[in-house]
């Protein structure tokens, strides 16, 4: 610890004397005007579409306040020969909308035509009493259905819950909730007049009243929500919540819940946690081009200190950002703390990769964008669904969003969502303390020797058959990240071809992934005869897919009932067989040992074949 | 001149080399893949028939009426898709919702007052009652215009025939500038990233030797990222074309893209022979960059604004509001040219 803490030292005494002087001032300044921009531009209202549609309208329309239309005033005729030439979109008058029938000019209406019915909602509401203008007023009430499973965080974190309108009595043939229960088989499907037939057969000659809401409860709800409805006009408020329990809800005064809070959240915590580790890994490469680094390792400090030493300055950064963040939007400090860790650590160990890997500066930037990206997606695309699948909570953003709505989550969310986190965080420390060596750091070879040679430095020579198990195993997170990179970038096909590219691409990667260790122990000649090959072939495949299996029992014990993982187990394309593991591992580490490490690729197009002749008849079955 | 060329080959094939430009392309692409998936997501928030469309969902909700106004609120759900079941009490529907028979129960009383006080029972996992009221959104909605007219209200503008616009004003708003202007970061960063390399690796000193001048080594690299820049503007507005979105006025984005994307590699020039140092150049290019973005908010068109209304087709706008921005470009060209020399000769 005292040797971390010499090299921390150390660390903040290098960057005090970077940034000292007239630098020091530039950037208080800078920082000082981004501040003080943001602030501006929070308190305007950030509209994006700023004038993209042009409007003419006569004297008798109603005004139209949006920046998103410029509006033209000018009388009927010219209007309309303006709109005939296409220099304004739309003319309106106190009539209504008139288009030119481009496809422009539809989207104007469909804007426009959004507009005034805000207006005219706030017109009617202003002309009318409460009651006639906003005449259904519809109270939520929940009520769970057999395949769900208890919440009792969720529960146990809302005693103010009324009782449902009456005693509900669950009935013996109902099966006990269970999360399992989403794995079972399907019920045959009924035909409707089946399920016509049962609901008569279901139904009691009993008769009482339902009990309803006074008119003047609701008004006070509608009275609200009109407030509400006044105010905002582009941005929602910092509210993610959608329906929740005995919400009154007035149809025409919804709006859809955009997800706009989730991206706040993210880039308030996450760019200055970015911004932060920047520093780190521009220290740590320069150190490494200018071999500081490796003077460093002739002291007597080990690696693990070295690393650590150099990063907790800026982990003690970034944690300050969060506690500052956190405050500001005034949430739970220590819950901020455990949920943002964890993806600060993630985002430490992906630059540390990055400064691990490049030597040159462009090289690093590009690594770092794209790492900026994907950790992006991976933290705001799940968590875009808060509230609408429990999906979302593989991305521990959502749980961010939860506590901000002032909900709870229950603690195997909370493990779901930052598990993987701290793994890669714990993989990157071993593989970086394995790699940390001078003719790693110094040697300048394209990504892939660079990544074989990482591999081959992490497995231990003396323990091959755990080394070769284990490595398979930490694979494993990195497949599913590459699977659904892969999802992303296949939406942009068409249907069928978007399924037969990720069936393809998830088993090359798999196939890739599970003879990785094998093959490069291979290609440095650390392995003799094929019984050797067999037998660590066979050991990855087993690694392999008891992680793939605990990764998704972790996934169905919190997603009880999604009908995305539903899928992948029916049709097994992720949770394979063992005996196919083994035999196309196999294939590939004996073809690739009998041909040389240059057939790799051909030996994972070999092994790759089998694999998807295996997924193919398993889903030929299914279909 | 050809000593210039000669460098500004070296720095192009230096990009070309070090599979810059494919990483480049490649978070450009998955950057624009993502907001796709995203915009999905939302279309299927803005508008619900999209989900019935694309997924064949059909809900099936059980209704207990005391009134006789509610036909017409059938006839709404009946048209969208829905299947009805009459139940004549909550008890027994609720039997029935729990048998996952029905998807929610709604219980609509007399009017009181003009009034109806719904009461919406729905399945509390979430992903369920997302879908079920979605659904039930627009018949809900065209219920709720009925009662108003039984109130004498009348919603004036109700159908114009427009488009849903949502998808337009994104796609035309984000996406579009987002692969327009992305190019130009990155110049800015290769600019940095080249400049600061010759400082560290001391070659600017035998550069000094060389037969170019100073600011020739550094424009060739400027040169390069533009270039960079240029290629993948005009790529995307080819993709773009092949996906079926039309970059209208094509010309002018794409050389609006490049006057910025230049005008960032001059700035970020000066500020890397500044600095010298790859870690404060950068720290302090990003730092620029967030002023100079919120800066450009209050310009009006804003370079977002101007890209979004050019590729949308605004036929007011022309070469005029494009040339504004070739302002700022010479100004920081003029000053580049003053200050390198002495910038690069300065002690660190």
């Amino acid at each position: 610890m005292k040797n971390i803490l010499i090299m921390s030292k150390r660390e903040i005494t290098r960057l005090r004397a970077r940034f000292s002087g007239r630098s020091r001032a530039i950037v208080l300044i800078l920082v000082a005007l981004t501040i003080a921009g943001s602030y501006v531009i929070y308190h305007q209202d950030l509209v994006i579409s700023k004038g993209l549609y042009n409007i003419g309208v006569s004297d008798n329309a109603p005004s139209i306040v949006d920046s998103r239309f410029n509006v033209l005033l000018v009388d009927r005729e010219m209007g309309l020969s303006w709109l005939e030439q296409g220099t304004i979109d739309l003319y309106l008058d106190g009539e209504g909308i008139v288009s030119n029938h481009t496809e422009r000019s539809e989207y104007a209406a469909g804007a426009l035509q959004k507009y005034l019915e805000r207006q005219e909602l706030l017109r009617v509401a202003d002309e009318y009493e409460i009651d006639r203008a906003f005449p259904l007023r519809i109270e939520i009430q929940y009520l769970e259905t057999p395949d769900e499973s208890p919440d009792v965080l969720t529960d146990a974190a809302r005693p103010d819950i009324p009782a449902p309108p009456e005693p509900i009595v669950m009935s013996t043939d109902i099966p006990a909730s269970s999360p399992s229960m989403s794995m079972e088989a399907p019920e045959e499907p009924m035909s409707e007049s089946e399920i016509e037939a049962e609901i008569r057969a279901l139904m009691p000659g009993i008769s009482s009243e339902p009990p309803q809401p006074a008119a003047s409860e609701t008004d006070e709800a509608v009275r609200q929500q009109l407030a509400d409805f006044a105010v905002n006009k582009q941005l929602p408020e910092f509210k993610a919540e959608f329906l929740s329990e005995n919400d009154i809800v007035i149809p025409s005064l919804m709006s859809p819940p955009i997800p706009l809070a989730q991206v706040i959240i993210t880039f308030l915590y996450v760019v200055p946690v970015f911004f932060i580790s920047l520093f780190f890994t521009s220290s740590f490469t320069e150190e490494k081009v200018s071999r500081k680094l490796i003077v460093l390792l002739s002291a007597p400090v080990t690696r693990l200190q070295v690393i650590l030493g150099k990063m907790l300055p800026y982990l003690v950064y970034s944690i300050f950002v969060i506690i500052g963040v956190t405050l500001v939007l005034g949430g739970n400090i220590l819950l901020g703390l455990a949920i943002f860790t964890p993806v600060m650590l993630f985002i430490f160990s992906i630059y540390l990769i990055v400064a691990l890997t490049y030597r040159t500066f462009k090289d690093q930037t590009f690594f770092s964008v794209l790492a900026l990206s994907v950790v992006t997606v991976y933290l705001v695309g799940p968590a875009m669904f808060t509230g609408v699948n429990d999906l979302s909570y593989i991305s521990p953003l959502t749980l961010a969003v939860e506590m901000y709505r002032g909900e709870s989550f229950t603690v195997s969310q909370y493990f779901l969502a930052t598990t993987p986190l701290l793994l890669v965080f714990g993989q990157t420390m071993f593989v970086g303390t394995r790699v940390f060596n001078e003719e790693y750091l110094m040697g300048f070879r394209p990504l892939h020797t660079k990544v074989a040679e990482a591999m081959y430095l992490t497995m231990d020579q003396r323990h091959l058959n755990i080394s070769t198990t284990f490595m398979s195993m930490c694979l494993v997170p990195l497949v599913f990240m590459v699977e659904l990179a892969a999802i992303t970038f296949v939406t942009n096909l068409p249907l069928p071809f978007m399924l037969g590219f990720m069936l393809i691409v998830s088993v090359v990667v798999e196939e890739i992934a599970k003879s990785a260790g094998v093959v490069i122990l291979l290609q440095n000649k650390a392995l003799k005869s094929w019984k050797d090959v067999l037998r660590l072939a066979g050991l990855s495949a087993l690694g392999f897919m008891l992680v793939e299996k605990l990764l998704l029992f972790l996934a169905i014990s919190v997603v009880s009932e999604s009908m995305f993982i539903q899928a992948l187990f029916s049709g097994g394309l992720l949770l394979l067989p063992l005996t196919l593991h083994v035999v196309s591992t196999a294939v590939v580490c004996l073809l690739t040992m009998r041909f040389g490490t240059r057939s790799f690729p051909l030996a994972i197009v070999a092994g790759s074949i089998i694999h998807l002749i295996y997924n193919l008849n398993v889903l030929g079955k299914l279909l | 001149m050809t000593g210039f060329f000669a460098l500004l080959k070296r720095e192009l094939r230096s990009i070309t080399r070090e599979k810059t430009i494919m990483f480049a392309i490649i978070v450009q692409f998955f950057i624009a893949s993502f907001s796709s998936i995203i915009l999905v997501g939302i279309m299927a928030f803005y508008d619900p028939s999209s989900i019935s469309d694309n997924t064949h969902v059909r809900i099936r909700v059980g209704v207990i009426a005391s009134g006789e106004n509610v036909e017409p609120l059938l006839n709404y759900m009946d048209n969208n898709n829905i299947s009805i079941s009459i139940f004549p009490d909550i008890a027994a529907a609720e039997r029935v919702f729990k048998r996952g028979r029905i998807d929610a129960i709604m219980v609509v009383p007399e009017s009181r007052g003009g009034v109806v006080d719904m009461q919406l029972i729905m399945p509390e996992l979430d992903a369920k009652k997302t879908v079920v009221f979605m659904l039930l959104d627009e018949p809900l909605k065209r219920y709720e215009n009925y009662l108003r007219e039984a109130n004498s209200v009348e919603l004036k503008y109700g159908d114009t025939g427009g488009k849903p616009h949502t998808t337009y004003e994104f796609l035309y708003s984000l996406i579009v500038p987002i692969l327009m202007l992305f190019p130009s970061l990155i110049a800015g960063s290769i600019v940095i990233d080249t400049v600061s390399e010759e400082f560290e690796n001391k070659t600017f000193d035998t550069l000094v030797a060389a037969p170019v001048s100073l600011a020739q080594v550094v424009m060739s690299k400027m040169s390069a990222a533009v270039i960079a820049a240029a290629v993948q503007v005009v790529m995307w507005v080819g993709l773009l074309r092949l996906n079926g979105i039309v970059i209208q006025n094509a010309a002018l984005v794409i050389m609006l893209a490049v006057i910025i994307a230049s005008a960032v590699s001059v700035v970020t020039a000066i500020v890397a022979l500044y600095f010298k140092d790859r870690e404060r150049a950068q720290f302090f290019y990003s730092l620029v960059l967030v002023v100079l973005i919120g800066g450009s908010y209050f310009l009006n068109p804003s370079p977002f604004g101007l890209i979004t209304r050019l590729a949308a087709g605004d036929p007011g706008l022309g070469m005029l509001q494009v040339g504004f921005y070739a302002i700022p470009l010479v100004v920081a060209g003029m000053l580049f040219l003053r200050v390198s020399r002495k910038l690069v000769l300065s002690k660190r």
